[in-house]
């Protein structure tokens, strides 16, 4: 296992983990909230509701735009 | 849940009616703020850098000034520039309504007993139970995490949440329409309309996404043709966000403490993770095969129409999904 694969497997190990929790917060009982939850609280104020658009805007921007 | 008795009042007054209510002194919840300001002007203005640097104290700012300062010396300087002026257009203007907020603190102290409540100081603008930030949004702004632009957008999202009055429900219908029939959802009325408005909104909406992701996956990347379109659209959909108040949504409870730090948790885990790959490339223009970052892992995929068309139909539905909450 090179360091090209241990880097992959980083990212995975975080995506997987992501999926755990979002299994964990909808099919169990545990104090864990939704990623949608997550998002709608972080969503809740102006600050943070614009925050999040202009980082998703610069996903836009650094995958497309010059 | 705690009740909301301001919520079942007709004729409230409109969400920018409720921003400009916020603004004044006594509808911010007193004695909530945090810092003390001497009432009535006794310091002068603070200058915009001060002000800007209050609003500084909110996480997402500071975490768009490291995704711009990042952009910026990874050879992507537009995309910094932009996330920068974002970032401290952000800040400011959290700074300015955390700054005129503050005098609502010391409204109890320069009233006299007749104006013991801030709310009972402007009966016709917010009755006690409207003018409390806190019964606004309980499940969500406690005392230790609201600071005062929360408790403005706690306002505006109750704003939002109201229903509207019934006057406006009947003007809807037409002059001289009675408002009964109208509010029964008579055949024809609005929301009857409202039945079929809203899939063939949702269709229209659909197409011109498909039709967007496209047409501007098939120009090539980094292209003036492909970054208008994107930066257009993103621009637009940050000035919708930072204008409109919330839609209306019902209250959500408090969310867990721990589980909310585990997507935190991870959060960070991703980006120190993206962090570290780009600090081992050989330089931050130049991507690596051995420590790939995650637009180097998608190189590929966004190398053919298929691919980007495919990844910014995916970019349209987040962004749908983030304007949706």
């Amino acid at each position: 296992m090179n360091s090209h694969d241990v880097t992959v497997l980083g990212y995975l190990a975080v995506l997987l983990a992501g999926i755990v929790l979002q299994l964990l917060a909808t099919r169990t009982r545990a104090p864990i909230p939704s990623l949608g939850k997550v998002i709608a609280w972080a969503m809740s104020t102006r600050t943070r509701r614009v925050g999040i658009l202009v980082a998703w805007a610069w996903v836009g921007l650094h995958f497309f735009a010059r | 849940m705690m009740a909301r008795p301001w919520r079942s009042r007709p004729g409230g007054p409109s969400s920018r009616d409720q921003s400009a209510a916020g603004r004044e002194p006594g509808d911010e919840g007193a004695g909530r703020g945090r810092g003390g300001v001497p009432p009535g002007g006794v310091r002068a203005a603070p200058s915009h850098l001060v002000t800007a640097l209050a609003g500084l104290r909110e996480p997402i700012v500071v975490i768009l000034l490291i995704i711009g300062f990042m952009s910026w010396i990874s050879g992507k300087p537009l995309d910094g520039l932009l996330i920068l002026l974002a970032g401290v257009s952000l800040a400011w203007d959290a700074g300015r309504r955390s700054r005129q907020a503050r005098p609502a603190e010391a409204g109890p102290a320069k009233a006299g007993p007749a104006e013991a409540s801030p709310a009972e100081a402007s009966p016709a603008k917010a009755g006690p139970a409207e003018a409390s930030p806190a019964e606004a949004s309980p499940a969500e702004a406690g005392p230790a995490e609201a600071g005062p632009t929360d408790r403005e957008d706690a306002i505006l999202t109750a704003a939002a949440a109201a229903p509207p009055p019934a006057s406006v429900t009947a003007a809807d219908s037409g002059p001289g329409a009675p408002a009964a029939p109208v509010a029964a959802g008579q055949a024809g009325g609005p929301q009857a309309r409202a039945s079929w408005r809203r899939p063939a909104l949702l269709a229209a909406w659909l197409a011109a996404g498909v039709l967007y992701a496209v047409v501007v996956g098939s120009f090539s990347r980094y292209s003036w043709p492909a970054t208008v379109p994107v930066a257009g659209l993103g621009a637009a959909v940050v000035a919708i966000g930072w204008r409109a108040p919330r839609p209306a949504r019902p209250a959500r409870a408090r969310l867990p403490a721990a589980g909310l730090a585990l997507w935190g948790l991870l959060f960070v885990a991703a980006c120190l993770w993206e962090l570290w790959s780009l600090l081992e490339q050989p330089n931050l223009a130049t991507s690596s095969y051995t420590h790939p970052t995650i637009s180097t892992l998608t190189d590929p995929m966004l190398g053919t129409w298929a691919g980007r068309s495919v990844v910014l139909a995916g970019w349209l539905g987040l962004g749908w999904f983030l304007v949706e909450r």
